[in-house]
C-alpha cells in the first residue's frame, strides 16, 4: 500500500494502483479522455499529465504507477499550462457544433474548457480538418467523425469488453477518422455503451438524439428491470416520461456496461394503455370500476368465504418475479399469513428453466425478470405446485378455486412472451375467482374477477434481489398515474380490510419490516442496498 | 563513396568494389571470418566486447549498443528477437540503404553475430516499404546466405538455429519508431507503445526484443574481427568509432560518407563534401536529419562531427542525415517543407502531435504564400512549446527542434513574410 505525495497531501493508494486511480479514490480529479476505469490503458489523450518530482518530462498519470514516497502534483502552473495546451489542440479541429450536438451540457470539451481553458481560438474556421458526419451505425449509434477526439474507447470496448473489434481508426496524421469497416452497423447486443463512454458527441444515441437537452432531465438512481443480473442504472426523466437510461458504475455486477435490450426496456411501459382504476366483475359478470376502498373490503369478504368452503389450500398465490421485494413481502403476509394459502408459485416459464443461466458471457441471463431470486427467498416457490403449468392443472381438478395473480409482462421481449401471457390468461380463466393485480391492460384480464392498478418498474421504490442474492435498491422516477398504487400499498390496504396490522407508510418501513422477519435478510438496512448492494444469505 | 584518406573504412570497405552483393565476393575479401571467431566466444563475452568497443546506436538516438544488449533478460521461456531497423525514413538519411544496395552481407553477419550474443533463433529485417528495390537485394544475399549454411538450422556447422527474414514496411516514417516497428511487424497499426515496459522484456509479441539500426549492426564484424579496444581507438572519448553521413543540399560533392566520429564539421563539408556548390557562401546546416536544431554558419564554428560536440553547440549528431544550405535558401520555405512532412508522418495517436504537427504545417503554408499574420510568427513557437515533452513518441519533439530553431535563428525572414 504505497504512500505518496498528491498535491501537498499525503495519501495510501492501493497497490498496483495507478496515480490516477489512486487520485479519484482520494477525491482529487485528474482530467482525463482516453482513461477509463473498466477499459484497458492507452494513455494517447495526454490530459491527464502529471508532474513527479524526479521525473524530467510530465507524466500521464493513468499510466504511471505510485512508487512508494512519489511526489506527485497536478494542479501546479506547469501542469495546467499543459493542461490547457492539450485542450486546445483538441478544439483546433473540433467542429464548432454545441448546439446541434447531444453531448452538450455532459460533454467533456465544454467542461474542461470552462476549468482549464477559458482561451480565445487562435485558428480559422477555414483552417479546421473536416471530416464525415452523421454516419448511421446501425439501430443503436450516430457516429459524427469531426467531433470525434480520438480517445479510443470506443474501440478498446469492442475489442476488449465484447471482443467483437467493429471499430477501428482509419488514415492518419490528424486525417485520422474513427469508423467500423465500409461504415458496417453495430449489430452486437452491447453496441450502446460506447455512446455512454464517449466523451464528446462523436457517438451518440438514435433512441435519445434530439429528444431532450441533458440539463432539463432529472436523474433517479435505480435498477433495471429487465433480466435477473440486476444493472445498476440511471433514469433520467423529465414531466414523468423516461427518456434515456444509463449505466451507474458497479463493479461488482455490471462494472460500467448496460446491455442495449435492458437500455430501451423502459419504451416498453408506454406500448400499450394503463389500467387506470380498479375493475370489478358484478352479478352481471361484467367489470365495472369501483373504489380501492369498494375493491379490497370485497376481495377479503370473498377470499374468506372461499376459504371457509374449502380450505385455505384452495387459495393460489401466483406473485410476479418483476415485483419488489417489498410488494412480494406484503404479499406473502396477506395471502399466507393472513388468509393462510400454502401454493405459491411465480414461475411463468417452463418449470424446468434454470433462473441462474446466463445468456451470454457479459450481462445478461435468460431470466428476463429482476425479482425472482427474491420471490425465491421470501417462499414464494412451493416445488409441489410446478410453475404456472402446474397452477393450471391444479385449478382444473378444483383443487385451487381462488387466486390472487400479480403478472407484470417482461420489460425485454422475447418470442415466446405471447405463448405466456395465453398460460396466463388460462389460468385466470379457469380459476372461479381470481383477483389480478397489473399495471398494462391485457385482453385476458377481462376474465378476472378484480383487477387492481399497481405500478410497474421505475414507478414504485423498491429492491430487488438478483441471480446471485444481491439486494439492491430501485429508486421511483415517474408517477405511475390514475389510481396505480404500488404493490406493497395495495395489500397493505388489503391487510387493513382484513383486520390485520397495516402500520407501513412506505416501502421503507416495509422493508424495515421484512429484514425482521425474513433470516436472508436479517443484517441488511436500506443504506446497505445502494451501490454496490449487498448479498444475502 | 570514398572513406576519408586516413580514416578507417569499417562499413564502406566494399562498397565500390564490384560484385559486392556476391557472398563469394564478401568471402573472398575477409567476410565471414569475423562471424566464425563470434561462435566461438561464449554470448555474455560477445556482449562485453560490444560494450567495450563503445559503439552506439547509429540510428539517431546513440544509445550504447552493448548496454541496450544487457537489458535483456537471459532467463525466461520466451524467445528473443532481434530486429533490424531498416526503416530509414529520416529527411536527409541515406546511408543504410547504400549497405543494403552494395554489401548486403555485412548486414547479414552483423546481425548473425548480434543474435548469437542474443541467444536469438529469429530474426527480421524491417524495411520501409519505398525500399523494395534494395529489399529485393537483401533478400537475394539471404538466400545466398541460406545456401552457404551460414543461416537456417545450423549456422556454420554449429549448434546455433538462425533465420533471418525480410519485412516490408508500407510507407511511415513512424515504423522507425522501435515500439511503433514492433507494432507494424506484429500486423497492427503503427502506434507507438507507452514505455515503460520496455521492448528489452517486453517487445516483439510480448518477448525480449532488440532493436538496431542498419549502421549499427553493420559495424559489428569489424569489431569482432579487431577488437573492442581498436574500435574504440577510433573517434573521441565517448563518440567511439566511425559514422556515415548521407550529405546533400547545396554541396558539390553529395553523397555517402564515413568519417571518424571528432571530425571538424566544417573541414568535412569543404573538403571532403567539396564545399558549397556554384561558389555560394554557406548559410546553415542540418547536421543529423531534419529533426535536429538548424545551425548558422557561424554555430558551425569549431565544432566537431561527434555526439556531445553537437549537443554542446545546440544541435545533435541524429542519423548523419546532413543538409547544406546556401545563401539563396528561403528558410521559410525550407521549415514549411519540414513541416509538412512531419504532419504527413504523425501517427496521429496522441493530441499534442496529432494536431500540433498539422497546425504547424498549415500557418507555415499560409506564412510562404504571404498569407500569414505578424502574430503566426509566435504562434509557431508556441505551438512547439504545447508540444514538447507531452508525447508517447519524439516525432512531435522531432518537429519542435526543425521549429523552433529556424524560427529563433532566421526570424527576420519569417516576419518579412508575414507583414500584413
Amino acid at each position: 500500500m504505497p504512500k505518496f505525495t498528491l498535491n501537498g497531501q499525503e495519501i495510501e493508494a492501493k497497490a498496483g494502483q495507478t496515480i490516477i486511480q489512486a487520485a479519484e479514490d482520494h477525491g482529487v480529479e485528474i482530467p482525463h479522455y482516453c482513461y477509463h476505469p473498466d477499459l484497458p490503458i492507452d494513455g494517447n489523450c495526454r490530459m491527464c499529465l502529471v508532474d513527479v518530482e524526479k521525473m524530467p518530462k510530465l507524466t500521464p498519470a493513468c499510466t504511471t504507477l505510485v512508487n512508494e514516497g512519489m511526489v506527485v502534483r497536478s494542479e501546479n502552473e506547469r501542469v495546467k499550462q499543459a493542461v490547457r495546451g492539450v485542450l486546445e489542440f483538441l478544439l483546433i479541429n473540433h467542429p464548432v457544433d454545441c448546439p446541434v450536438c447531444d453531448q452538450a451540457g455532459e460533454c467533456r470539451l465544454q467542461d474542461y474548457y470552462m476549468v482549464y481553458g477559458l482561451h480565445t481560438s487562435e485558428i480559422s474556421l477555414g483552417m479546421k480538418v473536416r471530416k464525415r458526419k452523421v454516419i448511421d451505425l446501425g439501430p443503436m449509434v450516430v457516429l459524427d467523425q469531426e467531433r470525434c477526439v480520438l480517445c479510443s474507447r470506443c474501440i478498446r470496448f469492442f475489442d476488449h469488453v465484447t471482443e467483437t473489434g467493429e471499430m477501428q481508426f482509419f488514415g492518419r496524421g490528424d486525417h485520422v477518422a474513427i469508423g467500423t469497416f465500409q461504415d458496417r452497423p453495430l449489430d452486437n447486443p452491447y453496441s450502446g455503451n460506447v455512446v455512454d463512454i464517449c466523451p464528446v458527441g462523436a457517438l451518440t444515441s438514435r433512441d435519445f438524439r434530439f429528444k431532450c437537452r441533458v440539463w432539463f432531465l432529472h436523474a433517479t438512481d435505480s435498477i433495471c428491470g429487465g433480466c435477473s443480473t440486476g444493472c445498476a442504472v440511471r433514469i433520467d426523466h423529465r414531466d414523468g416520461a423516461i427518456f434515456r437510461m444509463i449505466p451507474r458504475r458497479n463493479p461488482e455486477v455490471n462494472r460500467s456496461w448496460l446491455c442495449d435490450e435492458g437500455r430501451l426496456s423502459f419504451h416498453e411501459l408506454n406500448k400499450t394503455e394503463r389500467i387506470s382504476r380498479p375493475l370489478m366483475k358484478g352479478r352481471d359478470g361484467v367489470q365495472a370500476p369501483v373504489t380501492w376502498e369498494e375493491a379490497v373490503r370485497s376481495i377479503d369478504a370473498r377470499l374468506k368465504e372461499i376459504r371457509a368452503a374449502n380450505g385455505a389450500g384452495s387459495i393460489l398465490g401466483f406473485a410476479s418475479p418483476s415485483a419488489t421485494n417489498e410488494g412480494l413481502f406484503l404479499f406473502k403476509r396477506y395471502v399466507g399469513d393472513q388468509l393462510g394459502a400454502t401454493q405459491f408459485d411465480f414461475r411463468v416459464d417452463s418449470e424446468d428453466k434454470n433462473v441462474l443461466e446466463e445468456e451470454d458471457q457479459i450481462l445478461r441471463h435468460f431470466d428476463k425478470h429482476p425479482n425472482s431470486i427474491g420471490a425465491i427467498k421470501l417462499g414464494l416457490m412451493s416445488k409441489e405446485l410446478g410453475g404456472i403449468d402446474g397452477a393450471i392443472e391444479a385449478a382444473r381438478a378444483g383443487q385451487i378455486k381462488a387466486g390472487v395473480v400479480i403478472y407484470f409482462p417482461p420489460l425485454v421481449r422475447r418470442p415466446c412472451d405471447e405463448e405466456v401471457e395465453g398460460r396466463v390468461f388460462e389460468l385466470i380463466d379457469v380459476l372461479e375467482y381470481s383477483v389480478v393485480l397489473a399495471a398494462h391492460k391485457s385482453e385476458w384480464q377481462t376474465a378476472a374477477s378484480v383487477v387492481l392498478p399497481v405500478t410497474p418498474w421505475s414507478e414504485e421504490e423498491g429492491t430487488y434481489t438478483n441471480f446471485e442474492g444481491r439486494v439492491q435498491f430501485a429508486g421511483k422516477a415517474i408517477d405511475a398515474g390514475g389510481d396505480a398504487l404500488a404493490v406493497w400499498e395495495a395489500f397493505a390496504m388489503l391487510l387493513h380490510a382484513s383486520g390485520a396490522e397495516s402500520p407501513w407508510m412506505s416501502a421503507e418501513d416495509v422493508f424495515a419490516t421484512l429484514t425482521e422477519h425474513v433470516p436472508a435478510y436479517r443484517e441488511v438496512t436500506l443504506d446497505k442496498t445502494r451501490l454496490p448492494g449487498v448479498i444475502v444469505g | 563513396m570514398p572513406a576519408l584518406p586516413g580514416m578507417t573504412k569499417i562499413l564502406l570497405a566494399n562498397i565500390d568494389k564490384p560484385d559486392q552483393a556476391s557472398i563469394t565476393k564478401y568471402r573472398e575479401r575477409g567476410g565471414y571470418k569475423a562471424l566464425e571467431k563470434a561462435l566461438a566466444m561464449e554470448q555474455t563475452a560477445l556482449i562485453d566486447e560490444v560494450k567495450a568497443s563503445g559503439l552506439r546506436g547509429r540510428g539517431g538516438a546513440g544509445f550504447p549498443t552493448g548496454m541496450k544488449w544487457s537489458f535483456v533478460p537471459r532467463n525466461t521461456n520466451k524467445p528473443t528477437y532481434l530486429l533490424c531497423n531498416a526503416d530509414e525514413s529520416e529527411p536527409g538519411t541515406f546511408k543504410d540503404r547504400i549497405l543494403m544496395e552494395r554489401d548486403p552481407h555485412i548486414l547479414i553477419e552483423g546481425m548473425a553475430i548480434a543474435c548469437y550474443a542474443l541467444n536469438c533463433h529469429l530474426s527480421y529485417i524491417y524495411i520501409r516499404g519505398e525500399y523494395e528495390f534494395v529489399a529485393n537485394t537483401q533478400q537475394k544475399a539471404l538466400d545466398e546466405a541460406y545456401e552457404a549454411k551460414i543461416l537456417g538450422p545450423s549456422v556454420m556447422g554449429k549448434d546455433f538455429a538462425l533465420d533471418i527474414f525480410v519485412h516490408l514496411g508500407q510507407g511511415a516514417y513512424i515504423c522507425g519508431e522501435e515500439t511503433s516497428l514492433i507494432e507494424s511487424l506484429e500486423g497492427n497499426r503503427g502506434y507507438p507503445r507507452i514505455k515503460p515496459p520496455f521492448p528489452a522484456t517486453h517487445g516483439f509479441l510480448a518477448s525480449p526484443t532488440v532493436v538496431n539500426n542498419v549502421e549499427t549492426l553493420a559495424a559489428l564484424p569489424w569489431i569482432v574481427q579487431n577488437g573492442a579496444a581498436a574500435y574504440a581507438a577510433i573517434g573521441t572519448e565517448k563518440s567511439k568509432g566511425t559514422k556515415l553521413f548521407s550529405v546533400s543540399g547545396h554541396v558539390a560533392k553529395p553523397g555517402v560518407y564515413e568519417v571518424d566520429l571528432g571530425y571538424p564539421l566544417l573541414d568535412f563539408i569543404n573538403n571532403e563534401a567539396g564545399g558549397v556548390a556554384n561558389g555560394r557562401k554557406l548559410k546553415a546546416v542540418i547536421p543529423g536529419g531534419s529533426s535536429v536544431p538548424v545551425m548558422t554558419a557561424a554555430e558551425c564554428e569549431g565544432v566537431l562531427l561527434d555526439y556531445e560536440s553537437l549537443l554542446k553547440a545546440g544541435s545533435m549528431l541524429g542519423s548523419g542525415g546532413m543538409i547544406v544550405l546556401d545563401e539563396t535558401t528561403s528558410m521559410p520555405e525550407t521549415l514549411s517543407v519540414i513541416a509538412d512532412f512531419y504532419a504527413h508522418e504523425s501517427c496521429g495517436q496522441c493530441t499534442p502531435c496529432r494536431e500540433g504537427t498539422g497546425w504547424a504545417a498549415k500557418i507555415l503554408k499560409n506564412i510562404i504564400a504571404g498569407e500569414g499574420k505578424p502574430s503566426d510568427v509566435d504562434l509557431l513557437l508556441k505551438i512547439a512549446d504545447m508540444m514538447e515533452g507531452k508525447t508517447i513518441c519524439p516525432l512531435a519533439d522531432a518537429d519542435v527542434m526543425p521549429i523552433r530553431s529556424f524560427v529563433t535563428k532566421f526570424r527576420s525572414e519569417f516576419e518579412a513574410l508575414c507583414k500584413s
